[in-house]
């Protein structure tokens, strides 16, 4: 019954300081809010990232010129495209590229650049009346003119990549058709367009990334359907979660330093309460202080955020494996101190220094990297972030009670150590 | 029936080289207040840890109410109230949420701790002011609470180690009477001080400790005729006192002369006699005695005598 007082009166005087109850709920709760706020939306109305549509105005005043009819060959029909000036056009028209610009054709260079000017558009292309002309002469250089808003820098970039990944395909073609012309002497309109559909032929398959990369994913999850905000919401909360909690674990803990040199904890000893009850109801304080915060943390996240922690069984393993070794990790911290005059080292230094190593993968927002997974487990801080991602992933009860078993091992070497060192202290 | 709450027998207690308790013994009557009196780091509260089993001695026992120190420690905590030299409260809770918690340290639960409680917040003088978290209260309000601490289950020996250091005229005052109080209620008190005065107004016996031994043990009155029924003379001169030292020791009726910073204490027979005879010896030596206080025997002039030092911090 001892026991109890003593973890109900540390546990009440925790939660009536307000610098705990901040570093316990508030902290963590407003650093997640400032991800979400940063990455989005409030939870319902989440679309994921979007860039602004950038206004296009092109003006074509491209005449055309001879030998496209293959190069034409390549679009379909309906695009209607008579000069390499037409087919700059249809690239930067097609439907892909709709969320990003929104394409206006002008008749005049001299309107195209004045919607600039007004700001009515954002970036204007003009495409010069000799463009395809000096595309087919061997000897010409085919040049398009960019006038952009110099406000604006991704819309404007845009526009340039697509442009410039159009002029280095129809280059390569020109130099293809170059080199075959001057290896082999013929300039034969016929000749030159099965040089260029050869070299089309070619290249088709690396103007498309899909034939060059082999894009997969794992089976299908859960995961899959939880947007992109919430997944790096998820791990961000969970981190901030897991930091949190052996900042709490440890804080606690101190709480035994600080009744030594306020003189309460000599006092109890003066009491006909055993030595085993005190430093029993000290820690379990701990314990259950953790568990109220780890508790309050899951259900915050899950309310405002939308966080899907996973399945019951699996959060809780992973929250009693968390409040298990935070409160360890706790004791044996202040086990090693002195006074709590070394308090600022502990919490400013080891705790924070441990805590960003062990929480290195929740900031990779779920790029998986072997070597920061690896370096991650150095630390306690790393299996309670382990066993959080298994839950949140789906990983089986397996592999989530292997992690658990991991992080009870620690526990047990960081109580029996800790408990060890302040039984010899006050005995 | 025991006759003693107390009994102290040889204890010794070391901290590294320094031998903080060498050998104490005393006995406590029961229903008496017995002073611990010394100056700091004479072992006094290195004696009362012990008693309190907060330290485990070196060598001898204690017996508290016939309970071992060594052997049955929770007997003796049973028995046994402590008021700490500091306040040892939680500042984050208030008067009634204190007393409550370290009444079920003792052992109290349900309506008899609640009765309790009341009652000794009826002692201290806090009733009104029992929701009131203890950081908020003044330092004589705290003391108040830090001596209801310990009489909430209403021990049969209750340990004051210095409960008087740092407070108001007002709250010691306070701290005195109650102390009165506590002896007229039938318990024992062992109160530790430097302050002379104190354990001269509230102390059946005294013990005076000094380099953690006890160097002299009685009544009050008892302790006074160690030094007969000297005077007390403290002066102040206006030169270094190496000047008129010597001097002043070879002056008829004088037995003792101290120096301590820049204050000359001299005891003899009769101070009436003495006084002219030490204006004429500085006048010779050119020095001139600027103040000049008397004193009759008490237990300054005890320890003064003992230990050839003032009783003082």
């Amino acid at each position: 019954m001892k026991i109890l007082d003593i973890a109900f009166k540390d546990i009440t005087r925790s939660f009536r300081s307000v610098f705990a109850v901040l570093f316990m709920f508030v902290i963590p709760l407003l650093i997640t809010g400032m991800f979400y706020v940063m990455f989005g939306g409030m939870k319902g109305s989440d679309t994921g990232f979007s860039l602004p549509q950038t206004n296009i105005v092109i003006a074509n005043l491209d005449k055309g010129g001879a030998g496209f009819d293959t190069v034409m060959s390549q679009f379909p029909a309906d695009a209607n495209i008579q000069s390499l000036g037409d087919m700059v056009v249809y690239v930067l028209q097609q439907d892909n590229l709709a969320d990003l610009m929104k394409v206006t054709l002008l008749d005049s260079a001299e309107a195209a650049r004045s919607a600039v000017d007004t700001q009515e558009a954002g970036v204007a292309v003009i495409i010069p009346a000799d463009f395809s002309a000096n595309y087919s002469n061997l000897n010409g250089q085919a040049v398009l003119e960019v006038y952009q808003d110099p406000t604006l820098t991704l819309g404007p970039a845009i526009v340039r990549s697509v442009l410039n990944q159009f002029m280095d395909g129809i280059s390569g073609t020109k130099i293809a058709v170059n080199e075959a012309v001057t290896q082999t002497g013929s300039s034969d309109p016929a000749f030159i367009g099965q040089v260029v559909e050869s070299f089309l032929t070619a290249t088709a398959r690396t103007r498309d990334p899909a034939a060059l990369l082999k894009v997969s994913s794992p089976a299908a999850t859960e995961t899959e359907e939880i947007p992109f905000l919430l997944r790096v919401i998820g791990p961000v909360m969970g981190g901030m979660m897991v930091f949190y909690a052996f900042y709490t674990g440890t804080a606690s803990a101190e709480t035994l330093l600080q009744e030594d040199e306020m003189g309460t904890l000599p006092r109890l000893f003066t009491t006909p309460t055993t030595q085993a009850t005190i430093l029993g109801g000290k820690l379990l304080a701990v314990l259950l202080t953790v568990t109220i915060q780890v508790a309050v943390l899951l259900t915050l996240g899950a309310l405002i955020f939308g966080i899907h922690w996973g399945s019951l069984s699996s959060v809780l393993l992973f929250a009693a494996g968390t409040v298990v070794l935070a409160s360890a990790f706790g004791v044996f911290v202040n086990s090693l101190m002195k006074s709590t005059k070394q308090g600022g080292i502990v919490f400013g230094g080891v705790l924070t220094f441990s805590g960003m190593i062990g929480l290195m993968p929740v900031f990779m927002f779920g790029s998986p990297s072997t070597t920061f997974d690896t370096i991650s487990l150095i630390v306690p801080q790393g299996w309670a972030a382990r066993g959080l991602f298994q839950s949140m992933q789906g990983a089986t009860t397996g592999n989530l009670l292997l992690t658990l078993l991991v992080m009870l091992i620690w526990a047990t070497v960081f109580f029996g150590i800790g408990v060890w060192r302040f039984q010899k202290r006050y005995a | 029936m025991l006759q003693n709450a107390i009994e102290v027998k040889n204890l010794h207690k070391a901290f590294g080289d320094l031998k903080a308790v060498d050998g104490v013994s005393f006995e406590v009557a029961q229903g008496e207040i017995f002073s611990l009196l010394g100056p700091n780091g004479a072992g006094k509260t290195t004696t009362i840890s012990m008693l309190s089993c907060l330290l485990r001695p070196d060598e001898g026992d204690a017996l508290v109410m016939g309970h071992s120190i060594k052997d049955d420690q929770m007997g003796v905590k049973s028995v046994l109230g402590v008021v700490p030299q500091e306040i040892a409260l939680y500042n984050d809770l208030s008067a009634r949420e204190n007393l409550t918690f370290w009444g079920k340290m003792y052992g109290l639960r349900g309506p008899a701790l609640r009765s309790r409680v009341d009652e000794v917040l009826e002692i201290i003088g806090l009733t009104e002011r029992a929701k009131d978290r203890v950081g908020k209260y003044s330092g004589g309000m705290k003391r108040r609470v830090n001596i209801g601490v310990a009489l909430l289950h209403k021990p049969q020996v209750i340990y004051m180690d210095e409960p008087t250091v740092g407070i108001d005229p007002q709250s010691r005052r306070n701290i005195l009477d109650s102390v009165v109080a506590l002896k007229n209620q039938g318990m024992t008190v062992l109160y530790t001080t430097h302050y002379m005065e104190e354990a001269q107004e509230l102390s059946d016996h005294i013990a005076i400790m000094d380099i953690g031994k006890v160097i002299a043990y009685g009544t009050n009155a008892e302790l006074v005729k160690i030094v007969g029924q000297m005077d007390r003379i403290t002066l102040t001169i206006n030169a270094e006192s190496g000047r008129v030292l010597e001097a002043w020791k070879k002056v008829q009726g004088v037995k003792q002369v101290t120096a301590q910073d820049g204050t000359l204490t001299v005891l003899a027979d009769d101070s009436n006699q003495v006084l002219p005879r030490l204006f004429e010896t500085s006048a010779l030596n050119g020095v001139r005695i600027t103040t000049v206080a008397i004193q009759e025997p008490n237990l300054e002039a005890v320890f003064l005598h003992l230990t050839g030092k003032a009783l003082r911090d």
